[in-house]
This record gives C-alpha cells, structure tokens and sequence, in this order.
C-alpha cells in the first residue's frame, strides 16, 4: 500500500474566504454566527442564527463554468483553486487522469432547489426552468463543477452522506490512493446555508433556538446550556497525494493520513448511538495501527444537540480514556455538514503545525452528561503527532479519520 | 387599447437579455452577430435563451420550430418581432 499525505489546504468559511483568515478568527476566539435577517418570515422556524460565508469574486470563474454552479459549488470552486495553488500542482497536471476529485454534500445548492420548485410549483409549469437547474441541485453538483471547471479528468466522486460527507470524501481519496488508482486528489465538502436546511434540523427540535437574541453564545458543544446546532457553510478541500510524489515534489506537507473507519449505525436514523460511535473510533485507531495512548489531540464532530454530544462523549471516554484533550469547533464557524470534516481538518492542521490547541467555543460549564473526557476550555499549547477527527452523520453514519505528523 | 412594441423596443430589450443571462459587452451586440460564433453561446444557453425571452416578452417559444433556424442576433429580433406581430 502506497502512503498518503495532504499537501495543500483550501477553505471558504464564515470566517472568511481562505484559510488564514478561517485560523486566525478561531485562533482570536471569534464567532461567525449571526443573527439571520429575514428567517422570521418562516412560520415554525425557532432556530434564526446561522454562520454565512461571502460569496465574492465569483465573477473571476468564467460563466460558462459558473452558470452551473449554486453558491456551494463556487465556494467549492474557490476552495480548491487554494488547495491547488497552496500544494503548487499546476493546472495542466489535472488532466492527466491521475488526480481526482472527491467532494461530499448533504445536498445540491439549497437555493437553486428552492427557486426551482418556486418556478415549476406554482402554475406546475416546466417551461419557465433553466437548464442549468439540474446542475446546481444534483448531489455531485460541487465534485461536478469543481472538476469540470478544473479540467480535472481522474475520477470524479460525490460522498453524499450530511455531516460526514467530507470525512469520506477523505477517506475514499485515502484508499484510491494508496491502492495506486491515483497519484492525487482534491478532496473535501462543500454546504450552502438556506433557511430550508436550518429548518430541516429545526423541524427535529436539534437547532439551538435559544440565543436569537445573542447569536455569539450559541452553538455550544458539550456545555450545560446547551440547546442544539447553528448551520454554517462553505467548503474545505485538500490536495492528498502519495507521498513520494510530495517528497519529490518538495511540497510542503501536513500529516500523513494514517487510517479511517467509516460505518452504520444501524439502529436509529437521528438517534446517535455510543456503541456504533466506539466501534467506529476503534476501528479507525486499528487500521492506523495506533493504540489509544498515543492520540494527541481528537477534534470532535460536537454540534451542540443534546444527544449528539452526550454520545460521542461517552464513545470517546470508552475508547480514547479521560486525558487526550478534546474541542470541538462548530461554536467558531457553525456547523458545516458536508464541509465541516474538511474545514475543521484543515483547522486542527493548523493546530499541528503550531503546537496549539484551540479550545471549544462557549463551553463555559462542562455539561453534568458531557463529563469524563478533557475539555479544551482555554487555548493550550501541546505537540501533536497524532489525531482523530470525528464526524458522524444523521442516518446514523460515523466517520473517523486519524492523521500523524511527519 | 395595448401598446404595440416598438421594433426598437424589441432590439432593447432582447440585447439587454444577452448581457443579463449572458454577460456580453453592449459594444458586441451588433445585429450581425452569430450567436454561437461570436457571441459564444451553446446549446444549452440556447434552452435558458428561451426561458429568458419567453419571461421578457410574455411568449412561449419553447416548442416553436423556428427558433431552429436562429444564428444571428437580427434573427433573433426578427423572430420575436413577427410573434409579435402575430399577436395583433
């Protein structure tokens, strides 16, 4: 099995469009979330506050490339450009059939979906539809645009499972690489922020309701007060590429990817599930050929609902012990979905490199049913060399991936 | 009574669909140019060129045969003229 490493980072967020600004609005305890004009037109809807990327410069992406593309798939596009431009691999590499192009979502852009049901609804007319509708709504539609606009000819995949899609995106990446399918891929997740996908979260009381009013306090993983998870967007993508072709490139590298386990639930759509969680950390740590001790740091998937932290707590402690420090970042930028495997990887590289911590946004009282791990509550400096990043889907869908610094 | 539309009406308003859906220059809207050739569009262009026409006029075009026949942008105002014309 050939090894696998990242070599470049790209990110559109709501700290802002690229990756420097995502660490360093995190590294300066900023939070992303706002108070989100206009949603109180929705009846039911309680959760109002979300993390809103800006969509800029997306004229610079020639139209016949952008017409069909939603809002994600631009920032996919944008992410990537970074990813490409930060591993220093050219362009004309990307025909060479040898680099793919793995981008999860939950869905195709939001709004798109939204206007084409306003348009063809109402009168139940089809006429009045654009033809590029289909591409902005499609699940594959960022790995799509991203490697159409690219020119990126190796395989071209779409993970489409909600919160762990860019995990596996990772993940399968990881595996076409080290099985020698491909030399590269651009990797990652992509998610749109939209009324309707908050409610879809709102309609199953998991949104956080409570801070309307004081959008900075929420969301709040693993803290008593507590009361669901803030939909953010944007879109993480990283370069993974074999790692003597790194080397041989001289390009900078992050971690090796050193394992990953992905698996079902199979027990409750919505209902996390402790056992199923445990099984995928440990599964992830054997195929990593890593003992629990020698984790450094778990970045955990943490959005704040009341069953979801509470679970995974109870998964990490059974699995990982009471000592490795563990944080969670959806309190800085919301919660990503698709893209949040992706960004917050990218985020806990960041952490690597710079022997920091950065702690759990408004976690200021450890919740009674989130006790018994290490909380990060205050930024702290430790060398990382190995870690696990969680995410863990509804559908029951768990995905972990371990990393290692080289 | 209702307002015939003028045939530079017409022209105005169909160039200013190419520059909206489209994102061409005013300067290359010259009534002589192909609209695959010069002004760069594609088959499917051509469907949402339909759609944006079809909102801008108050027509349906989408089943008309004669859009087929359409290279030119004068073609283009010529054949939303003769709608047009159809209508009075």
């Amino acid at each position: 099995m050939k090894r696998v490493v990242i070599s470049g980072v790209g990110a559109v967020s709501a700290m802002g469009n690229d990756v420097s600004s995502l660490v360093k609005g995190i590294e300066e305890k900023k939070s992303a979330v706002h108070y989100m004009e206009g949603w109180d037109q929705y009846i039911g809807l309680r959760s109002l506050v979300g993390a809103p990327a800006k969509l800029i410069n997306e004229k610079t992406i020639p139209r016949k490339n952008r017409r069909s593309m939603g809002r994600m798939s631009i920032f996919a596009v944008q992410a990537a450009e970074q990813a490409l431009s930060n591993a220093g691999i050219k362009h004309d590499e990307l025909t060479s059939g040898r680099i793919g192009c793995i981008i999860g979502s939950t869905m195709g852009s939001a709004k798109s979906l939204n206007e084409t049901f306003e348009i063809m609804l109402p009168q139940k007319d089809l006429t009045q539809l654009s033809s590029m509708k289909f591409f902005q709504c499609v699940s594959h539609t960022a790995a799509m645009n991203v490697s159409q606009c690219l020119g990126i000819t190796g395989c071209v995949l779409a993970t489409s499972a909600a919160c762990a899609s860019a995990l596996q995106a990772i993940s399968v990446g990881y595996d076409l690489i080290r099985l020698g399918k491909q030399d590269a891929v651009l990797c990652g997740g992509a998610e749109e922020l939209h009324p309707t996908v908050t409610g879809s979260f709102d309609v199953l009381f998991a949104t956080s309701s409570n801070y309307n009013d004081k959008p900075h306090k929420t969301p709040r993983p693993f803290d008593r007060d507590r009361d669901g998870l803030v939909c953010g967007e944007g879109s993480g993508i990283l370069v993974i590429e074999e790692y003597e072709r790194a080397l041989k490139r001289n390009s900078k590298i992050y971690a090796e990817i050193i394992g990953y386990h992905t698996c079902g639930s199979g027990m409750h759509v919505s209902q996390p599930d402790k056992n199923s969680i445990a099984s995928c950390l440990r599964q992830a740590l054997a195929s990593a050929s890593v003992s629990s001790d020698e984790v450094d740091y778990i970045n955990a998937h943490a959005t704040a609902t009341i069953q979801g932290d509470k679970e995974e707590v109870k998964a990490i402690k059974e699995v990982l012990g009471d000592s490795i420090p563990v944080s969670s970042l959806k309190g800085y930028i919301g919660h990503t979905l698709g893209a949040s495997g992706a960004l917050e990887l990218i985020v806990s590289l960041a952490m690597m490199e710079k022997g920091i911590i950065y702690p759990t946004m408004n976690l200021d009282n450890v919740s009674p049913d989130c006790q018994g791990i290490n909380h990060v509550m205050e930024a702290v400096s430790k060398d990382i060399s190995i870690m696990v990043k969680n995410c863990f889907a509804f559908g029951g869908i768990n995905s972990v991936l371990v990393c290692k610094k080289l | 009574m209702k307002h015939k539309i003028t045939e530079n009406e017409i022209i105005a308003m169909t160039n200013q669909v190419f520059e909206e859906s489209f994102e061409i220059e005013t300067e290359k809207l010259q009534p002589q140019m192909n609209i695959f050739e010069d002004l760069g569009l594609d088959s499917l262009d051509i469907i949402d060129l339909i759609v944006a026409l079809q909102q801008k006029f108050g027509v349906q075009i989408r089943n008309d045969e004669r859009v087929r026949d359409i290279r030119t942008l004068e073609d283009v105002y010529r054949f939303i003229l003769s709608l047009k014309n159809e209508e009075h």
